[in-house]
């Protein structure tokens, strides 16, 4: 009983030092890029690679988000005869919810398994310690390039994700739904406003800025030769996992209170304007 | 030129090193040999500080380095040079990359103006293209370092590393999974290369035949202390056991060849 509850008190330590080992990270990452800078080259180079490496799988992912939205849709919309919202709603869904998530869970398979496996091998190989005894600092050399590439290139991943669930969404809306391309597109931009295109880049940047940082932290961390290279990259899929997943509920909350609070901010403020136009046209 | 004071390194409840306490003069060859797992790599690791010691000073040429900064430690570390006992080199560089790496990051040159002086590091190790029964491959320079043998990319790391002009450098097992004969071209680089460098040497290893070969001096460590130092001549007359033991394993390595 006593074993169990000392370990169960160390897992939870463990779990918490590990967060408190990440932030760390991520602020010494913060201060070296206010104090040295970057190396835009490396950030372009780290940017094509991540890119590259996720953009057909992106794409293909984007496809069949968009063809099941658009199916799931399909039969809720039909029983109340609105089948004219289905590419409205249908997109409005992914870019606030399932793109951004889909996005880094694509990421978090493809680059951050890499990454973590990439420094985790330089790590255990000492290249690490030879960039630091070249005098050369690893945060600025190796992390930050990598860490900037993984959120720019979010951006980039999620706009392809996104168009080819549209493409995705028309072609099962034509052959499942029954309506035609300009009836699946006419709503969108009726149903997908600001706020929707707002939150989704929010949750974009904050998933891929913390799978950035779980990659690269477990990389750098890593240690215990190829079987300690192997245990990182799996504690960074576990980690991402997770962290994705409390992410995508935390952000939900924090997005939809920001924008009726900003939504709120700006109606008040229009009403202000027209009640001292109205003031203005009335005269003393 | 380097001085330890009392070193002590612990890992968690293990003190690897005990009060280590031993100068190396300006030019010298030192050797530092012991058993695996005495913490000859660990000092050399505190030296240039990868690791941070937990007791005693560390000083290089006069200056005291054992509180500095990591930000600090960046330009102590341009003037030691270190060759680790995996070659380290940069997986996704060229071998010129790799050995221009420290001059296009300190001095902001590019490829082509670090070229010279790649060339003339590659010649230094044995791997120019003016000794062709060493290197004949002229292409050596395009390739990335998993193209080329394990004994090659030693010599390149140890390229790497004069590329920066280090006025210290430090050997971390240089010759460990090279065959004989690799190993003593490696060991005769080393001499040479300090010689006509002009730099003060550190090499950890194992190997005595080699440290009786080209070592100005040895220290021999056991268990994170010092047992024996001193010449070649002073370590073929002691009569400590350990040492004992590593000239009669170098004997017999000797006699089998």
């Amino acid at each position: 009983m006593t074993a169990s509850l000392i370990r169960a008190f160390d897992g939870t330590f463990g779990i918490l030092g590990e967060i408190g080992g990440c932030v760390r990270f991520v602020l010494k990452n913060i201060d070296v890029f206010f104090r040295k800078g970057v190396s835009r080259h490396e950030v372009f180079l780290q940017i094509w690679k991540v890119t590259l490496q996720s953009l057909p799988t992106t794409m293909m992912a984007g496809f069949f988000v968009g063809a099941i939205m658009t199916v799931q849709f399909a039969m809720q919309v039909e029983a109340y005869g609105a089948m004219g919202f289905l590419g409205g709603l249908s997109t409005s869904a992914t870019i606030r919810q399932v793109g951004p998530l889909l996005i880094a869970f694509m990421l978090s398979g493809k680059v951050g398994a890499f990454t973590t496996a990439e420094l985790g091998t330089m790590r255990v190989t000492e290249q690490i310690d030879a960039i630091r005894c070249l005098g050369a600092d690893p945060y600025q050399e190796l992390i930050l390039p990598r860490m900037i590439a993984i959120v720019a290139s979010s951006f980039a991943l999620l706009t392809a994700g996104l168009l080819m669930s549209i493409f995705g969404g028309v072609l099962l809306a034509m052959g499942f739904a029954g309506i035609n391309a300009d009836e699946y597109l006419r709503h969108i931009p009726t149903i997908v406003k600001f706020p929707s295109v707002a939150t989704g880049i929010f949750k974009c940047f904050i998933y891929a800025l913390l799978l950035s940082a779980i990659c690269t932290y477990k990389g750098f961390t890593a240690d215990g030769g190829a079987k300690g290279v192997g245990r990182a990259v799996v504690q960074t899929a576990v980690a991402t996992m997770v962290t994705l997943v409390v992410a995508d509920w935390a952000t939900s909350l924090v997005s939809e209170s920001l924008l009726t609070m900003l939504l709120s901010i700006v109606s008040e403020m229009s009403q202000i304007t027209e009640s001292v136009k109205a003031g203005a046209v009335k005269g003393p | 030129m380097i001085d330890f004071e009392s070193l002590v390194k612990r890992f968690g409840d293990r003190t690897v090193l005990k009060g280590l306490s031993f100068t190396v003069q300006e030019g010298e060859i030192v050797f530092i040999l012991g058993t695996s797992g005495t913490g000859k790599s660990v000092l050399l690791k505190t030296l240039v500080g990868l690791l941070r010691a937990d007791g005693g000073r560390v000083r290089i040429a006069g200056e005291d380095v054992t509180d500095l900064s990591e930000e600090n430690y960046l330009p102590i570390r341009r003037r030691c040079g270190m060759v680790f006992q995996h070659p380290a080199l940069f997986d996704s560089l060229t071998i010129a990359e790799n050995i221009a790496y420290g001059l296009m990051k300190h001095e902001r040159l590019s490829l082509e103006e670090a070229m010279p002086r790649v060339r003339e590091c590659l010649a230094l190790v044995g791997l120019g293209g003016g000794d062709p029964s060493l290197q004949p491959d002229i292409q050596l320079e395009t390739k990335l370092p998993t193209q080329i043998s394990y004994g090659m990319q030693k010599r390149v790391s140890l390229a790497r590393t004069v590329a920066v002009g280090p006025k210290i450098l430090l050997f971390d097992e240089p010759t460990t999974g090279l065959d004989p004969v690799t190993t003593r071209q490696i060991n005769h680089l080393i001499r040479d290369l300090s010689r006509k460098t002009k730099t003060t040497s550190m090499v950890v290893s194992h190997d005595m035949d080699c440290a009786l070969e080209i070592a100005d001096r040895i220290v021999v460590l056991d268990k994170g202390m010092i047992v024996e130092q001193g010449t070649v001549k002073e370590i073929l007359d002691s009569k400590q056991p350990l040492v004992i033991d590593f000239l009669a394993e170098a004997k017999a390595r000797t006699v089998e060849q």
